[in-house]
């Protein structure tokens, strides 16, 4: 066996695999990470989350009950257990799954808005725009902890300077911190003051990509400033909008530090503030539950937008 | 543990593809899956999968842990034993372990105390995860006593009558503050499981000058040691405000928060003769098969009364014989150390804390001889009480204790540790070193005590608070109920929900939390 013939039979071996073959064996590694790293774990989630919780024994779940664990949370026959019901539509402001999607939809569209808005002034040339945009990334520079305590010390009472002008005006209670209305709001906007910086990035990173002569040919073809942004930028940008709407929004479903330094848990209870309680109070079963539906609703939504963005990349091509 | 994939690069990823294909000679040509969705899948499948978090089973603890087990001679090689417990601890670790030496521990044993947080459910957690996963180390645990008893009954921790002699076992049961050793024990066998270290006793602490500059004398009333009612405190208290011209009156704990439901809240209820299970014999169960007892109209009284020191008693839900607008609505905010602050600033002049705060504000450059210590005010006596162990100056016990971890590679010297731990030398070093309340009650009453700096000027006020402590109800469900509770009563206390209204939801859902066990 000749030596070159040793060297070339990897290449032979490759080349006689189809298009699909060759793209799953490069991702094979992939897999073989994510099977370690994700996909176990999920998985061992899942299967703890089919056992009932053990208070009182030594071993750390109880018997194996199928998804009864699931259908108790879902029909609300674990509320006492929680702290605040896992749903409960009469009630969306102090139940964890309406409070994770007012959270989700209002903060990354705020985001979302803002940083368009200001990634459309930082496009334009103007002096001490680099100024300007150190500015903006700051608040995403800041720790989460720091962020809630800025924002636990704006609303905090006897020390807070926001508290009691808002709570004259009636935009807020007395004790904003320990009402779950008003500590979603503030949580809101804390985020909103954090985020919009990453919003802005990403999409500023969409306009610069896009070809500055299309405009000439706009304004040539007497395109008015609105034409020119509803015809050129909206639909160029609109994937990196996307792309920058879809992981805000796993993070923001994914919301905790934030709560637990402003407010708490019991006050804004979130899913994952869910899954972090019942988990301290030892109910595993329940826990792991919470995270699954919890994964369950971020990955069903991710789907969404992955099958609805190929599609429109599918019509654009 | 979370991850997160994506579909990055896909285009140059395509491109790159594509020209190697063309390298090697494949045809490059339609395929049944495009190499884009193909990509985007596996993207949308990393990202699905990623989201999961992590929870993973232990496994379990020891099983039951029965008969006595022959720990062996300590080792005369030298032993460093790991002993989780506070950065308190871990500052003064050269006289902690001096003080256990000369309490009998053998001088060849070490100990090197782990600094940890001091946010009691953090360190809660971490226990329950290094014990669960059969962790050898730390060899002793420093346990809150609001939450031993889980340990207990999940047999997380170890059995110390399997280890220390019948006598030590009987000097704690005999000689320490019963309510506090009932925390330490199995509720259902009646077995030591931890050992007392050191005991939590809330008291009222005020500005003694403030007092006397208006007119009151608390030595001459005794204000120390006979406890006054909570209507006369709201008058005295609503009197020295408006003669020293002062905002707040009176501060103490009612944020959304453990400290609210084992503590503040439960010392006004049992002040008032209320009670989350009927007596103190139904504390630590059993689960289940006890009345809950917190929708009775002593409780609702004492919402009204706290409503009152806060809103004043012109709002709805208050009493009208109490003075009102003694308390800033900022309570509802706050824990121990935000409570604590405006009363440290001097803004002040009654303040609910525990042991440590004495500490802060009696010290010489704080208030020094200025501050005045008495015991909770009550509502009714404990003869006008229903329930056992409720009526009068009732203070929410807390404290800590020592714990064996039983998987222990260093046993004997872990028993050595904890057997000096009893001793009464022992004890007054830890109170001498950090102020750690003894949790025998002869101890309080001896003048060693009395001449520790600070804190041995009050002990005629803790010594009040040790008779009248009362434990939280700590069983397998209280964490549960625990928060049900503080958000229930801050929100009655705001005057979000009426209180027959708040108690009559909170009834139902304690209730149900008491069948889920």
């Amino acid at each position: 066996m000749s030596l070159a013939s040793v060297v070339s039979r990897p290449a032979n071996w490759t080349e006689r695999l189809s298009e699909t073959q060759f793209a799953y064996l490069m991702l094979v590694p992939v897999f073989l990470l994510l099977g370690v790293i994700a996909i176990w774990p999920l998985l061992s989630t899942f299967r703890l989350s089919l056992f009932a919780d053990n208070l009182t024994g030594a071993s750390t779940v109880g018997e194996f009950v199928g998804l009864q664990n699931y259908v108790e949370l879902l029909t609300g026959q674990r509320e006492a257990i929680l702290p605040r019901p896992f749903i409960d539509l009469s009630q969306p402001f102090r139940s964890a799954l309406p409070v994770t999607l007012i959270f989700a939809v209002v903060s990354v569209l705020l985001e979302t808005l803002l940083g368009f808005a200001a990634a459309l002034v930082l496009d334009q040339e103007f002096r001490g725009r680099r100024w300007f945009r150190v500015a903006l990334i700051l608040p995403w520079a800041v720790p989460i902890v720091i962020q809630g305590m800025i924002f636990y010390l704006m609303f905090a009472p006897g020390i807070g300077f926001a508290t009691d002008p808002l709570s004259a005006w009636g935009i807020f209670g007395e004790t904003p911190l320990t009402n779950s209305f008003d500590s979603l709001a503030i949580i809101i906007i804390a985020d909103v003051w954090k985020t919009t910086a990453f919003m802005t990035l990403l999409i500023l990173a969409g306009l610069q990509s896009i070809d500055r002569s299309l405009y000439e040919v706009g304004r040539v073809a007497g395109a008015s400033k609105w034409q020119q942004f509803k015809m050129i930028t909206l639909p160029l940008v609109l994937p990196a909008v996307l792309v920058a709407m879809l992981f805000r929004s796993i993070n923001a479903m994914r919301v905790f530090g934030l709560i637990e330094t402003v407010s708490d848990c019991g006050t804004v209870p979130s899913l994952s503030c869910m899954v972090v309680s019942s988990f301290s109070s030892g109910r595993y079963g329940t826990s792991a539950a919470i995270a699954f539906l919890t994964a369950a609703i971020i990955g069903g939504a991710v789907m969404i937008y992955i099958v609805q963005f190929a599609r429109g990349q599918a019509e654009v091509i | 543990m979370a991850q997160r994939g994506g579909d990055r690069n896909r285009r140059g990823g395509d491109e790159r593809r594509r020209q190697y294909a063309r390298t090697i000679g494949t045809d490059g040509g339609p395929s049944s899956v495009s190499r884009r969705r193909f990509v985007e899948a596996a993207g949308a499948a990393g990202i699905v999968a990623g989201l999961g978090g992590c929870i993973t089973s232990n496994g379990g603890g020891g099983g039951a842990q029965e008969g006595e087990i022959d720990v062996g001679e300590v080792p005369d090689e030298p032993i460093t034993l790991q002993w989780a417990a506070s950065e308190q601890e871990a500052g003064q670790s050269d006289k902690i372990v001096s003080a256990l030496h000369e309490a009998g521990m053998p001088e060849n044993i070490d100990i090197n105390f782990l600094s940890g947080g001091n946010v009691t459910s953090d360190r809660q957690n971490q226990y329950e995860q290094w014990l669960a996963a059969d962790r050898e180390k730390p060899d002793l645990l420093r346990m809150d006593n609001g939450w031993t008893i889980p340990f207990i009954v999940r047999d997380r921790i170890l059995n110390l009558e399997r280890v220390l002699s019948d006598e030590t076992v009987d000097r704690v049961k005999n000689n320490y503050f019963e309510m506090s050793v009932q925390t330490a024990m199995d509720p259902q066998e009646n077995t030591l499981h931890a050992i007392p270290l050191w005991m939590g006793l809330p008291t009222m602490q005020y500005r003694k000058d403030l007092v006397e500059q208006a007119g009151y004398d608390p030595d001459g009333q005794n204000w120390a040691t006979e406890s006054m009612s909570w209507q006369r405190f709201s008058e005295i208290t609503a009197d020295v405000m408006q003669q020293q011209g002062m905002n707040y009156g009176y501060t103490f704990q009612a944020d959304v928060y453990a400290g609210l439901s084992c503590c503040d809240f439960n010392e006004f209820m049992s002040g008032w003769g209320g009670a989350y299970f009927g007596g103190v014999e139904n504390l630590f169960g059993p689960i289940g098969d006890r009345p809950v007892t917190i929708n009775e109209p002593p409780v609702h009284d004492s919402i009204r009364m706290v409503r009152t020191f806060i809103h004043g008693s012109n709002a709805p839900n208050t009493l009208n014989q109490y003075a009102g607008n003694i308390a800033p609505v900022s309570v509802l905010n706050w824990t121990e150390q935000s409570s604590m602050r405006p009363f440290s600033n001097g803004e002040t002049i009654m303040h609910r804390n525990w042991p440590y705060s004495i500490n802060v504000n009696g010290a010489p450059d704080a208030f020094g001889e200025n501050l005045g210590v008495m015991p909770i005010p009550y509502a009714v006596s404990a003869d006008e009480a229903e329930y056992a162990g409720t009526g009068g100056p009732v203070a929410a016990l807390g404290g800590w204790h020592v714990a064996i971890n039983p998987n222990t590679q260093n046993m004997a010297a872990a028993v050595a540790a904890v057997e000096a731990a009893t001793k009464d030398s022992f004890n007054f070093a830890l109170f001498e070193i950090l102020g750690q309340i003894p949790p025998k009650p002869d101890l309080l009453d001896t003048q060693r005590a009395r001449d520790v700096p600070v804190m041995g000027r009050y002990m005629d006020a803790l010594q009040v608070a040790g008779q009248n402590a009362i434990a939280r109800p700590v069983t397998v469900v209280w964490p549960d109920q625990s928060r049900q509770v503080a958000q229930a009563v801050n929100s009655a206390y705001a005057g979000d929900v009426a209180p027959e209204q708040a108690m009559a939801d909170l009834e139902q859902t304690m209730e149900q939390i008491e069948e889920s066990a």
